[in-house]
């Protein structure tokens, strides 16, 4: 994919690091904090909808766009996650399984993968475009392209954020455990002004040289959940990195970012 | 943006495998819904995919879960436009574009149970090649040799409806030439539970626009559509329109705005006019406020005369595959010259104001408006239409 695009604002949450900026001056809240998001893009009737990974999520949109100055209420969302609400699946299975219980209606409407994009949607009274995509460890590269696809085709600026909630340990109990993470980027046309950086997303690779950018010191609790990549992007660019930029960090196919300025 | 050139498209529901058992069910006006092979201890009918499915090759058994052989039975019925594709095409210029709700669930509800029963899953349970939503996208791409970009969407209700759109942007802006959209989706214990704890299952039959609808039916299935940007087209994806209600989690705005948003998109991306429209494939689930919604946005957008059909009640609600599979009812609408008669017990809602045909209607259809609607306010409009 050759098509540039300028890079506008960028969002981010980690537990301990509650948005990009405090992720920049890696100022570490400490750790008798919660740590938690804060939610506070959704409504208060959709904030006690939304799981963890979704107020990370709307933590990291809001952050995302005021950076950019873009506004909530027509900007398109493509939300990434690879496992999307798995806990909130997990708590279903339970009460199936473990508790034979009949199922909470309301915990049924936000398990499906689009309940962040839903109830952000909502809360920003956003009636256009919104969407959820998955894809793995290409998440990152596939919300990108998703993104870049609408700017290519018309669209003045986009929010691209990835989530993943922490790995479900029992359902991946021998692949190395993660933690939660949230980081967004805007995308909007090549020549919009304000431009933090401009990136294409390049074909996948199977030979992995030629990366130039080092990924974020996340740490391992971190670094292997499958959003890490875009954590990557969102610190690279605060870093004014120019170079090649691995989305994967090496478990999928392979997909890269070109960023310059 | 150009349309979408539709060179090739696969059926997998309740109503059987291929083109030739849905048209000949979609005639007749027989029904796929039946008993829930699952036990539940509630009624409800489902729409469950009953013919045998196509195993994945032996190095692939890691994979090998209902959604993908189901998959693997969709591919192999666009077997031929896919390989003549792929002669036209190379395969990283050939995307993989697919949308799911429920992805593994059926596969890991199943290992669950044992889970809890036993305190270990099964030997053979791996989550990240039987859940994941990436799971059956390595499967397409395995089997297929297609190396474009690829990724699942999923928007609950609205998923496949998505596939569609996203093609149109890559291939309009060159990024892709080709690829393989559309989605499935399997029955599970989870989803009939939850759509039961919404109180939203009808125990019998559903009956979309009758005056005694009392809820949905959940279906299983799918269709796979190859998309070109050149090739000799079966029909055209002639504009998409993708909106949000920004209203409710689970419930429709009443008078369908963000429906009428969607359709109203997808005639302005078409460059069509509502006297452009033949029929409507209705999302017509069959509860009292969708299709109360749904025909009070069709009757502002199109008025009360373009015929309406809901093939749920045929199929039930596939989810994450409906809009893809109405995609290609309303493909063979247009390719066959015949409406389905809408189907279901009792007489149709005198609240509902538009045209729901009872009886099988034989005419030229050319352009075909498919609806979608899902949790999240996620709605999608298809506008299909003639070559």
């Amino acid at each position: 994919m050759s098509i540039r695009v300028a890079v506008t604002g960028l969002g981010m949450f980690l537990p301990g690091f509650p948005n990009a900026t405090a992720w920049a001056e890696k100022s570490e809240l400490p750790t008798d904090d919660p740590r938690k998001p804060s939610g506070l893009p959704f409504d208060r009737v959709n904030r006690r909808r939304a799981s963890q990974m979704g107020r990370a999520i709307g933590d990291a949109v809001a952050e995302a766009m005021a950076a950019a100055n873009v506004d909530g209420v027509t900007t398109p969302v493509i939300v990434g996650s690879s496992i999307g609400e798995a806990s909130a699946m997990l708590g279903l299975l339970d009460k199936m399984w473990r508790e034979n219980e009949p199922m909470s209606p309301a915990v049924f409407t936000v398990s499906v993968h689009n309940a962040a994009s839903g109830l952000l949607s909502i809360s920003l009274k956003n009636k256009g475009y919104t969407t959820s995509i998955a894809a793995d460890y290409d998440t990152p590269a596939a919300t990108l392209q998703e993104g870049i696809g609408l700017i290519a085709t018309g669209t003045q600026a986009v929010v691209c954020v990835c989530a993943d909630e922490a790995s479900p340990r029992s359902l991946l109990e021998h692949a190395p455990h993660w933690d939660m993470l949230s980081a967004a980027v805007v995308l909007q046309p090549e020549g919009a002004s304000g431009a933090l950086a401009h990136l294409t997303v390049d074909d996948c690779h199977e030979d992995r040289s030629g990366i130039s950018i080092a990924p974020a010191a996340l740490g391992e609790g971190f670094s292997h959940n499958p959003q890490a990549g875009m954590a990557d992007l969102v610190d690279a660019i605060q870093r004014a990195q120019a170079g090649t930029l691995a989305l994967d960090r090496g478990n999928g196919r392979g997909y890269r970012v070109t960023l310059d300025t | 943006m150009r349309p979408l050139l539709v060179t090739g498209y696969s059926m997998l529901s309740a109503l059987g495998r291929g083109r030739q058992h849905h048209l000949d069910a979609l005639a007749s006006g027989t029904t796929g819904l039946g008993p829930s092979p699952i036990p539940l201890e509630f009624a409800t009918a489902t729409g469950d995919v009953k013919v045998a499915l196509p195993e994945l090759p032996t190095e692939m058994q890691p994979w090998s879960t209902r959604l993908a052989r189901m998959a693997t039975a969709l591919l192999q019925d666009i077997d031929e436009p896919l390989r003549r594709a792929r002669e036209k095409w190379r395969p990283e210029r050939i995307a993989i574009l697919l949308g799911t709700s429920t992805a593994g669930a059926e596969t890991t509800e199943v290992a669950y149970g044992q889970f809890v029963k036993g305190g270990k899953f099964p030997r053979d349970y791996d989550f990240q090649r039987q859940h994941t939503f990436g799971a059956v996208l390595t499967v397409v791409r395995k089997l297929t040799g297609c190396n474009g970009p690829s990724w699942m969407a999923s928007t609950a209700c609205t998923s496949s409806g998505k596939s569609f759109a996203t093609a149109q942007r890559l291939i309009a802006s060159g990024v892709i030439d080709a690829a393989i959209v559309g989605g499935l989706d399997t029955l599970c214990t989870m989803t009939l539970q939850g759509f039961n704890s919404l109180q939203a299952l009808d125990r019998v039959a559903c009956r979309p626009f009758r005056a005694d609808r009392n809820g949905i039916n959940i279906g299983e299935g799918g269709s796979f559509a190859l998309v070109e940007r050149e090739g000799d087209a079966r029909v055209l994806i002639e504009g998409v329109g993708e909106t949000s209600d920004a209203y409710h989690i689970s419930a429709p705005h009443p008078q369908g705005l963000g429906a009428q948003a969607a359709m109203h998109d997808a005639l302005a991306a078409a460059g069509r006019k509502p006297e452009d429209i033949d029929h409507v494939n209705a999302h017509g689930t069959g509860t009292h406020l969708n299709d109360t919604a749904e025909a009070n946005a069709i009757k502002a957008v199109l008025g009360t005369d373009v015929p309406c059909v809901s093939t749920k009640a045929y199929t039930g609600h596939t989810l994450g595959a409906a809009a893809a599979l109405e995609m290609a009812f309303s493909a063979c609408a247009i390719e066959e010259g015949f409406l389905p008669p809408a189907i279901g017990d009792g007489d149709i809602d005198p609240k509902i104001e538009v045209k729901i045909p009872t009886e099988k209607t034989t005419g030229k259809f050319e352009r075909v408006l498919s609806n979608s609607f899902a949790f999240g306010g996620n709605n999608v409009s298809l506008l299909i239409g003639a070559p």
